[in-house]
């Protein structure tokens, strides 16, 4: 790293490079050792979003540290992390709801319809029509 | 008028016909016909120049470089050869107005007939060889077309096909001498080929040349031993035989003979080749002619003969006999034009061609018999008929004939042939006009109306006036023609009747009296000769073509059997083997670089790569797994190109990765989850060693390129010192791609339109079958996930989409200066739409869809192409590209340059076919009971919210 930075600049980008890297550690730990997927799932969603935030951070920082200009680049993926993770985790509990558990295993939820994800398009197309019609 | 004109004026009015036939047949057939006379009076302009002993020439540069010139030139046997194709070719076209029915399509007849007359035209006048085996090509293909002309009758079909089989494999042998030829001379031009007589015969590739030249020309001219496609090309319509028999196909062979007789005539190979080819195609085609009962078969074999007669006389190789060829050739053209024409007006009258079921038929249509007899005399070589000049001539030339020494053999043997000759010319005669009036004729036969009998008529008139007074008839004609050939002094001969006692009349006496003899011991004979057991040339050449067909199948099926697995093995082996003897048989460069050694960073992507690659191998069977490592090896490879400095091929990787892996995903909803095991392990670990051996043979030569300096200089430099100054852009892959390489690029879009379109046709097939019955019947699962949909990503997706088409803006604009471009940006707004169609469904996405995807295409084609056309009206080439510098306020400076609007087509045709590939993937997926939903989301918690929240 160039010497043209303060001690307590560089400070402050390794604390961020090293949280980052404990979080990506510890995330890809998580995905071999968490006992079942929707525990598991936990691992990756967090190792991206706090992992790569901090090194996207870090990166900031350098820039304007070191370059004397902020960059915007990292805004951008950072935008793109927040939009695509949970939507990426959402399909994966999904999916895992779907296929690898009992639909009674499940807790309840409020109410008299069942889980979205356990009622087929056309099943609860009915129940919304009869719905509007009860109303 | 011009020579190309003359000949291209049969092509061009070949359009004719197809529009005018709605106008009627008549109004058909005389379009056809003016455009023969006009081709015809163009022609005979000519002919006083010419006469005069003038040469004409047109020329005209096509591809020089290649020695290829659109050269015509025209002289004494031009003008002969294409006065008879134009002149026959118009009593031709009269006499099939009349004699085609009402069901034959005579539009289709026309164009065929002007598509061979050009054909022949363009033979006789070319003064390339290249453009006369293009023309000679065009002759057997239109062919082809007109002997095969009755579609139903599978005579005619299977008479076409071997007439194209057999002229066809000619016509290759014949491209093959007069390459050989040329290559001798040094020039493709007749006219200097013709002037190197010493140099083509002195030199020791002068024999193969003269075989190759003489298959072609013994191919076309029905010679021993192909002679066996003529009679079966008599499938074909009356006016066809008359045409391609007399005058025009089957004397193409002789043309060429005739026309390059200056250089190849005179030397022993020439004269036993050609004499005693020509000697015994004369004989056997009057034997077999003697015996036939069909009408047009009968004539099939004297045509047979008489083209014999006219090979042997160019074979001896004196001027004597060829000025007495060239008179033949007319003689022959006149009156065996005449007798075709006759033999199917008998046809057309009584129903059938069998003369053992006419005769009698002199009462009954006199004028016919008139025709036929006058014609049928001429042939057989009764004095004051034309034939009898030639064939006086014929045996004059004969006696002067020795082979090997013996100076009996020719003579008898043509006498012999003149006597079959005269045999059957009286049986045609006879056995079909005179005797009994019969009273079992399938039809009541009488004379046809003027039309039909006029052409033969005309004909046979100028049987009996060169019979006559031949030196004023034809004398000139005869002695243009005559020198065109000898291209010398003419040797000493007249034209007259009386020649005085000399063995050549009592040669013809014997023949006429013996061929007299033979007819009255014709039934006898007959018996004998059906009784005898003949090869049979169609059942030979059945036999010959299923061998040939046969083995290449074999041999195709042998290497492609319609299995990828198979195709690719044999590819891979096969480039492998080439690759290797290149390698180890030639001299390699040596290394001129060190191998770089390995940092961390590409080493841990080789890793990733490899064990993506080889689980791959592992678990293929699983499909969804084997999508998700293609993934990686994808990702992989365009951080490689990153990592390379190639950033637009890894822009374009990253974006084409993308949507295969979407649209893949799509395509594996409807197949198997797993692959199952179908191949032996023996099978395996031989195609393992393929794909090993290949990777190693990839890899090893990939190090070897990197490692050593390009033999010769790469076109890269060029590429980088002219994108800015020539093209007006800094990124030079896509100056390359929308500029130097432009014309590639307008074709590579076109083919990608292609697919796609081949994509939306096979959907549209397949869910037209049973199949798409099937897919649209499976039933709806009630425990099938719901909220597929689901919120989340639709708003995602809504927020995505703006930045998305953003980023495909940019990405084009800045295309001509940095990484990016129209390819690219196209991949990146189909994304962002293909998102819109995975968040909230096909049906719902396709509602907002208002323009189809096949119209998107065709827009990115048009406007690729106009913009190609926009620099003709600069007087600039195709696709030749102008630019400029504009400020777009919030985006910076941009070059817009007029490969932008042809940018602007690969975008759109890239646009249009990744979407139009989804499409019609997304449409397998419709089942009967779905109903398309009306809301982007399927739960919205605002559509659940009580009315007075929402009114709120």
């Amino acid at each position: 790293m160039s010497t043209d930075m303060a001690l307590w600049q560089e400070i402050v980008l390794a604390v961020f490079l090293v949280t980052a890297g404990i979080f990506g550690l510890v995330g890809s730990f998580g995905l071999i050792k968490l006992p079942d997927p929707m525990t598991r799932l936990h691992a990756p969603t967090k190792a991206t979003t706090l992992g790569v935030g901090g090194v996207l951070i870090a990166s900031m920082l350098y820039f304007f540290f070191a370059k004397g200009h902020l960059s915007f680049h990292e805004l951008m993926i950072t935008l793109f992390l927040f939009l695509t993770a949970p939507i990426t985790a959402h399909f994966l509990a999904k999916a895992n709801l779907h296929t690898n558990v009992a639909r009674d295993e499940v807790p309840p939820p409020t109410g008299d319809r069942p889980w979205a994800g356990f009622e087929s398009d056309e099943a609860r197309r009915i129940a919304e029509e009869q719905a509007s019609k009860g109303a | 008028m011009s020579l190309i004109l003359i000949a291209a004026l049969p092509f061009l009015g070949a359009l004719l016909p197809g529009l005018m036939i709605r106008s009627g047949r008549t109004a058909c057939a005389w379009a056809t016909a003016s455009v023969t006379l006009t081709a015809l009076i163009g022609l005979l302009v000519h002919a006083p120049a010419v006469m005069r002993g003038e040469v004409i020439q047109y020329q005209l540069e096509w591809m020089p470089l290649l020695g290829l010139n659109a050269n015509f030139f025209l002289d004494g046997l031009g003008l002969l050869f294409a006065g008879l194709i134009l002149g026959i070719g118009l009593l031709i076209i009269i006499y099939a107005r009349f004699y085609l029915s009402r069901q034959d399509p005579m539009g289709q007849f026309y164009t065929y007939l002007l598509l061979f007359q050009g054909a022949m035209v363009g033979i006789v006048l070319s003064d390339n060889v290249l453009m006369l085996l293009i023309f000679w090509e065009l002759t057997s293909l239109s062919s082809f077309l007109l002997i095969g002309y009755w579609k139903h009758l599978p005579e005619g079909r299977q008479g076409a096909r071997m007439a194209l089989a057999v002229t066809g494999m000619g016509g290759l042998a014949l491209i093959g001498g007069m390459l050989i030829l040329g290559n001798i001379v040094g020039s493709y031009d007749l006219t200097v080929i013709l002037q190197n007589k010493e140099l083509i015969q002195a030199s020791p590739l002068y024999l193969p040349a003269l075989i190759l030249i003489l298959l072609g020309c013994f191919t076309k001219s029905a010679q021993f031993p192909f002679h066996f496609w003529l009679p079966h090309a008599m499938a074909a319509p009356t006016p066809v035989s008359a045409y391609l028999h007399s005058a025009t196909m089957v004397k193409a062979g002789l043309f060429l003979m005739a026309r390059l007789w200056p250089v190849l005539a005179g030397t022993p190979e020439w004269f036993y080749i050609v004499a005693t080819t020509g000697l015994i195609t004369m004989v056997l085609g009057a034997v077999i002619a003697l015996f036939k009962d069909d009408l047009k078969a009968l004539l099939a074999f004297s045509t047979v003969s008489h083209l014999g007669l006219i090979t042997m006389l160019l074979g001896f190789g004196t001027p004597f006999a060829a000025v007495v060829a060239v008179f033949h050739i007319i003689n022959h053209a006149t009156f065996k034009a005449a007798l075709f024409m006759s033999a199917g007006i008998v046809d057309h009258e009584t129903h059938t061609r069998d003369i053992k079921r006419l005769g009698g038929l002199r009462h009954l249509m006199p004028v016919t018999f008139t025709i036929v007899m006058v014609a049928g005399l001429s042939m057989a070589g009764i004095p004051l008929f034309n034939g009898f000049l030639s064939k006086e001539m014929m045996l004059d030339a004969a006696t002067e004939a020795a082979w090997n020494g013996n100076h009996w053999l020719v003579p008898a043997l043509a006498t012999l042939g003149a006597l079959f000759s005269v045999a059957y010319s009286f049986r045609l005669i006879v056995h079909t006009f005179l005797g009994p009036k019969r009273d079992d004729y399938p039809a009541k036969p009488h004379d046809p109306g003027f039309g039909m009998w006029a052409p033969p008529a005309l004909l046979a008139v100028l049987v009996v006036l060169i019979g006559i007074m031949p030196a004023l008839m034809v004398g000139p004609l005869v002695a243009t023609a005559s020198g065109a050939v000898i291209g010398g002094d003419l040797p000493y001969y007249s034209l007259k009747i009386w020649h005085g006692v000399n063995a050549a009349l009592f040669m013809s006496i014997a023949a006429v009296v013996g061929g007299l003899v033979l007819l009255a011991m014709h039934r006898p004979l007959d018996a004998a000769w059906i009784r005898a057991r003949r090869p049979e040339a169609k059942a030979i050449f059945d036999a010959l073509m299923r061998a040939v067909t046969g083995a290449a199948n074999a041999l195709t099926d042998g290497l492609h059997n319609g299995a990828m697995t198979r195709y690719a093995a044999v590819f891979t082996l096969a480039v492998i083997a080439a690759g290797s003897a290149a390698w180890f048989g030639g001299t390699n460069p040596a290394p001129a670089r060190e191998a770089l050694a390995i940092g961390p960073v590409p080493l841990i992507g080789w890793i990733l790569l490899m064990v993506a690659t080889v689980c791959m191998v592992a678990y293929h069977r699983n499909r969804l797994l084997s999508l998700v490592l293609m993934g990686i090896v994808g990702l992989i490879v365009s951080v490689a190109f990153a990592y390379m400095s190639a950033p637009d091929l890894a822009l374009t990787q990253i974006s084409v990765e993308v949507v295969t892996i979407i649209l893949l995903l799509l395509a594996l909803n409807f197949l198997p989850k797993h692959s199952p095991v179908e191949s032996s392990n023996a099978r395996r670990f031989r195609d393992g060693t393929i794909a090993v051996l290949g990777g190693l043979a990839v890899g090893g030569l990939s190090l070897a390129m990197l490692l050593s300096d390009f033999s010769q200089e790469s076109i890269s430099a060029f590429h980088l010192a002219n994108s800015k100054p020539g093209g007006g852009g800094t990124n030079v892959v896509n100056v390359i791609l929308v500029d130097f390489r432009g014309f590639d690029t307008f074709g590579e879009i076109i083919v990608l339109g292609i697919a796609a379109l081949v994509i939306f046709a096979m959907t549209e097939s397949v869910l037209g079958s049973p199949v798409g019955a099937w897919l649209k019947q499976r039933p709806i699962n009630p425990l099938e996930a719901g909220d597929r949909h689901p919120l989340m990503m639709v708003v995602a997706t809504r927020v995505m989409m703006p930045i998305a088409l953003m980023v495909g803006v940019f990405i084009f604009l800045r295309g001509h200066n940095e990484p990016g471009g129209g390819f690219i940006a196209g991949l990146i707004v189909a994304i962002a739409l293909v998102m819109q169609y995975m968040a909230s469904g096909f049906d719902w996405a396709t509602a907002r869809q208002r323009y189809p995807y096949h119209m998107i295409i065709a827009l990115g084609v048009f406007a690729a192409a106009f913009t190609g056309i926009g620099s003709w009206f600069a007087d600039r080439p195709f696709l030749t590209s102008n630019y400029g510098y504009f400020q777009i306020p919030p985006m910076g400076e941009f070059e817009l340059a007029t490969a932008m609007a042809f940018d602007v087509g690969v975008f759109l045709c890239v646009v249009g076919a990744v979407m139009l590939g989804l499409e019609s993937l997304s449409r397998f997926a419709h089942r009967a009971g779905d109903r398309p939903s009306p809301y982007p989301m399927d739960i919205d918690p605002s559509r659940d919210l009580p009315q007075e929240a929402k009114d709120a």
